[in-house]
């Protein structure tokens, strides 16, 4: 059930990857505008033939170019979401999904489409033609219809860029919930990293058509190469926390393997699950408990590794309990701090830089 | 008043419409989604009945099916008589030159479907001509009822080709445009200005119902 | 889908001009496709059809037609045989054709246009079955290559006139003396014939021109009909101070009351023989005008227009 491609072209946009997505698996494709994530995207879908390709699903081949085997894309069984949604503006939302039902005919077909429609949570509103729903509306409405192809390779082509922040939130939320219901590959296509650490299981960095990392999210977020790529400010880790309790002054306490982190009130119950994103560059270190410091969060860490970059910073990867985290500090404290692999020191994490988006469900 | 020749006139433009209907689909559709090397030729080749004045395309068109021409005797033998001066003939004269009122207003009709819908449609699983019944007509419909009403109205009115190819043979090829010249050469100022009137009200008629009906249909879509 | 009063209003207007008040109705909603677009369509028109009896009769009257273009009353009537006959005879012909109708019960279809036109046509395979042509020549160069029966016979032979509209500065006299006057005053604006490329009475109004030494200086302000029959009209709708026409032209009842004409010397031009031939594909209906043609009761209408005849039988 695996989608395997591999693409390499000198036209247009020069690309030369492979990688393999597994089933049930989400893979980030994250790169800048232009270097050529969207195009690989295409590939698969059938939208766009390479020189040099092949994108092969569950042992069968969709496109060969050495062999000459190409599948028209209505003969895929691929799922694509596309960045402006491109639902059809003169059918209603549940027409736009039944749409792409060809298996069931007849009244069965329009309750297979309410079902889809009220797994994205939009029963009711079928009804509506597009122009009829709101941007949030619209883009599940695009989910459900991919979906409805029961498809082989479910494909995302940024497709939350065109909505508002806090549509965006929800919205990842129920991509999150929908993961459960997915058994096939599905490939994400963004420039946000943030996005792609809070979605993905893996992650392929693109850079002007090559891959420069690709690699399980927290491996790949670590990777010098990678960050180089989308830029050393992206540098994060996805912390696991489960809720404890919601203090009424305005913070909530969370517990981590590492000890409580205290956050500005999180929007869940207590025993809820979550991951937390943090910060490279927000995270300060100290050899000894520091007192008398405003920041709520310090944890027990052991430096794992030490990366310096080609600048003035180095990249630390800590273990915080069983979980990891990367800190970025100077060159100057790490001399002057004589940090080395195998440390114990305290990471010290404000609860006003950990950004609302950047808590997400686990 | 010659009913005949309007009556001629009606037949030849309904005809014409028939028969251009599915050519402006697929010669439109075609033009809007494919780029091609002498893509620009063949849409100047398309425009050309357009340009070129009727006596010149029905001089061509004569050289074309007339009886030298391989398809006027092929067509002469099969069916016993010739192909210009008759009905068929001007029936194929009248398809060629309103070719650009057809595929034209069509093919800007598809174009404004936008891409990612047709797109779409494939990644649903619907081949080119499912999407194009269930996707592209139901939203580039209003370009092809503007080519098919101009295409009416304009073999209405057309008189160069149809004296040059047509011949002028009362109840074959003497159209209504034919019947009103003829009458103004005859003196018989009554009878042309007659059947101007009828034509003008005719083809109004024609234009206003189409776009009421389109408009109709329009907001009952929406 | 409910209606808006806007809408309802907007249709009222529309139709209340043709004189019936609309109801509204609805279209099943939803609609995927083409199939469903046409439906939609159609109902709009049954609506339509259904508010305005005066359409539905329209309506159902184009039904009949359509149903009676292919009956057999029509049938019967397309297979009078076409003739094609020289503009110049534009009104005699049609009398000869009344005549011969009245007298045998036979029909033909009459198809009007300029010498050279026709000759043209006849070489590439119209379908006409006799050709009554305004000159001799053509008949000639056609029987020449075997577009004709046979050499076709002599009907009449024709005069042109010197023809000016009521109110013209320009008075007609014979032998255009009043025309090279204008001419040389510089008066003259326009002046009509007939094609002399390829209609016979405009090679002889040329002619005649040359013959009066005015040609060169007469272009500038000359313009061309089709055939002769344009060139009367041109030349008596006001819009030209004269021109040189058919004389049965400016004998006939739709033409004379609108001008004055004076009859231009025989010398002053090549005779205008008129010759009309049978085509290959002439039936009997053709073979029998052919011969009426040439008959007592045509040449009478004809002499009445103005020919000469050649002997007749």
């Amino acid at each position: 059930m695996a989608l395997e491609v591999m693409v390499r072209t000198r036209a247009t946009i020069p690309l030369d990857l492979a990688f393999r997505v597994e089933p049930g698996e989400l893979l980030a494709l994250v790169g800048h505008s232009g270097s050529g994530k969207t195009t690989v995207l295409r590939t698969i879908a059938g939208l766009w033939r390479p020189a040099l390709a092949r994108v092969q699903v569950n042992g069968s081949t969709w496109l060969d170019t050495a062999a000459g085997v190409e599948q028209p894309t209505h003969r895929r069984r691929v799922g694509v979401v596309f960045q402006n949604y491109a639902l059809f503006p003169h059918l209603t939302a549940a027409q736009n999904v039944a749409s792409a039902i060809d298996h069931l005919r007849g009244p069965r077909r329009r309750i297979e489409a309410e079902r889809l429609l009220e797994l994205v949570s939009l029963q009711g509103l079928g009804q509506r033609k597009p122009a009829q729903l709101s941007g949030g509306e619209q883009q599940r409405v695009a989910v459900a219809r991919a979906l409805a192809r029961r498809p082989e390779a479910l494909l995302l082509d940024e497709p939350f860029s065109a909505v508002d922040r806090k549509t965006r939130d929800k919205l990842y939320a129920e991509i999150i919930a929908l993961r459960a219901h997915l058994a096939m590959p599905a490939v994400l296509v963004t420039h946000d990293m943030n996005e792609a650490q809070l979605l993905a299981d893996r992650m392929v960095v693109i850079d002007a058509g090559r891959m420069v990392a690709e690699g399980s999210t927290g491996a790949v977020m670590s990777n010098p190469d990678a960050l180089r790529a989308m830029g050393i400010r992206e540098a994060a880790a996805m912390l696991p926390a489960i809720i404890d309790r919601h203090e009424p002054d305005g913070m909530t306490r969370l517990t981590t393997s590492a000890g409580n982190l205290w956050l500005p009130t999180v929007d869940a119950a207590p025993g809820a699950r979550l991951r937390v994103r943090i910060m490279a560059h927000e995270v300060m270190l100290a050899r000894a408990r520091p007192e008398g410091l405003s920041a709520q969060n310090i944890l027990p860490a052991r430096i794992i590794d030490l990366q310096p970059g080609d600048g003035p910073a180095v990249l630390i990867r800590l273990a915080l309990g069983e979980d990891e985290i990367l800190a970025r500090v100077t060159h100057r404290a790490v001399a002057s701090l004589n940090l080395q692999a195998g440390d114990e020191i305290h990471a010290v994490l404000k609860s006003m830089s950990i950004a609302r988006d950047h808590v997400t469900a686990g | 008043m010659d009913w005949t020749a309007l009556w001629l006139s009606l037949r030849l433009a309904a005809w014409t419409v028939i028969f251009l209907l599915p050519v402006a689909v697929f010669a439109g559709r075609f033009l809007a989604y494919r780029k091609f090397r002498g893509k620009g030729v063949a849409e100047a080749l398309v425009m050309l009945p357009l340009v070129l004045p009727p006596t010149v395309f029905g001089f061509y068109l004569l050289l074309a099916f007339g009886a030298d021409s391989p398809l006027g005797q092929f067509w002469t033998a099969t069916f016993g008589q010739p192909l210009v001066f008759s009905f068929q003939g001007l029936l194929l004269a009248s398809i060629i030159f309103n070719l650009p009122f057809a595929i034209q207003p069509t093919q800007r009709g598809f174009e404004a479907v936008p891409i990612d819908v047709r797109e779409a449609a494939a990644c649903c699983g619907m081949s080119p001509w499912r999407s194009l019944w269930q996707v592209e007509l139901p939203l580039a419909w209003p370009g092809l009822l503007t080519a098919m009403v101009l295409t009416f109205a304009h073999t209405l009115g057309e008189f160069g080709i149809v004296l040059m190819v047509g011949g002028s043979i009362p109840g074959e090829t003497k159209t209504i445009a034919i019947a009103i010249y003829d009458r103004v050469q005859g003196f018989d100022d009554q009878g042309a200005a007659t059947m101007s009137a009828v034509l003008v009200a005719i083809s109004l008629f024609t234009i206003t119902v189409t776009y009421w009906l389109s408009a109709r249909v329009g907001r009952r879509l929406s | 889908m409910r209606r808006s009063l806007e809408e309802t209003r907007a249709d009222q207007r529309f139709l209340r001009g043709l004189g019936r008040r609309t109801q509204s109705s609805t279209c099943t909603n939803a609609w995927t496709n083409t199939w469903n677009l046409m439906i939609c369509f159609v109902k709009a028109f049954r609506d339509l059809l259904m508010n305005l009896p005066l359409c539905r009769i329209a309506f159902v009257a184009a039904v009949l037609s359509g149903l009676l273009a292919a009956s057999p009353l029509t049938m019967a009537r397309s297979d009078a045989p076409v003739l094609a006959v020289a503009s110049v005879l534009q009104f005699a012909v049609v009398e000869i054709a009344e005549a011969f109708k009245a007298e045998t019960g036979m029909e033909v279809r009459l198809s009007f246009g300029s010498t050279g036109n026709f000759t043209r046509q006849i070489r590439q395979g119209a379908p006409f079955e006799l050709f009554i042509a305004a000159d001799e020549q053509f008949i000639a160069g056609l029987h020449a290559d075997g577009f004709t029966l046979d050499a076709g016979a002599l009907y009449a032979v024709g005069r042109v006139v010197i023809m000016v509209p009521h109110g013209s500065d320009l008075t007609p006299d014979s032998h255009l003396d009043q025309l090279a006057q204008m001419l040389a005053e510089g008066r003259l604006e326009r002046f009509a014939i007939a094609n002399p490329d390829h209609a016979p009475y405009g090679m002889r109004a040329r002619e005649a021109l040359i013959r009066k030494g005015i040609w060169e200086d007469l272009l500038p302000a000359m313009v061309f009909g089709e055939n002769v029959a344009q060139a009367a009209q041109f030349t008596l709708s006001g819009n030209a101070d004269g021109g040189i026409i058919a004389y049965s032209l400016a004998l006939a009842p739709e033409v004379s009351p609108r001008g004055t004409f004076a009859l231009i010397p025989e010398s002053w031009h090549e005779p205008l023989r008129q010759r009309m031939a049978l085509l290959p594909d002439a039936g009997k209906v053709a073979k029998a005008f052919y011969a009426y043609m040439q008959e007592a009761s045509a040449r009478e209408i004809m002499t009445r227009y103005g020919f000469d005849l050649p002997a007749g039988h």
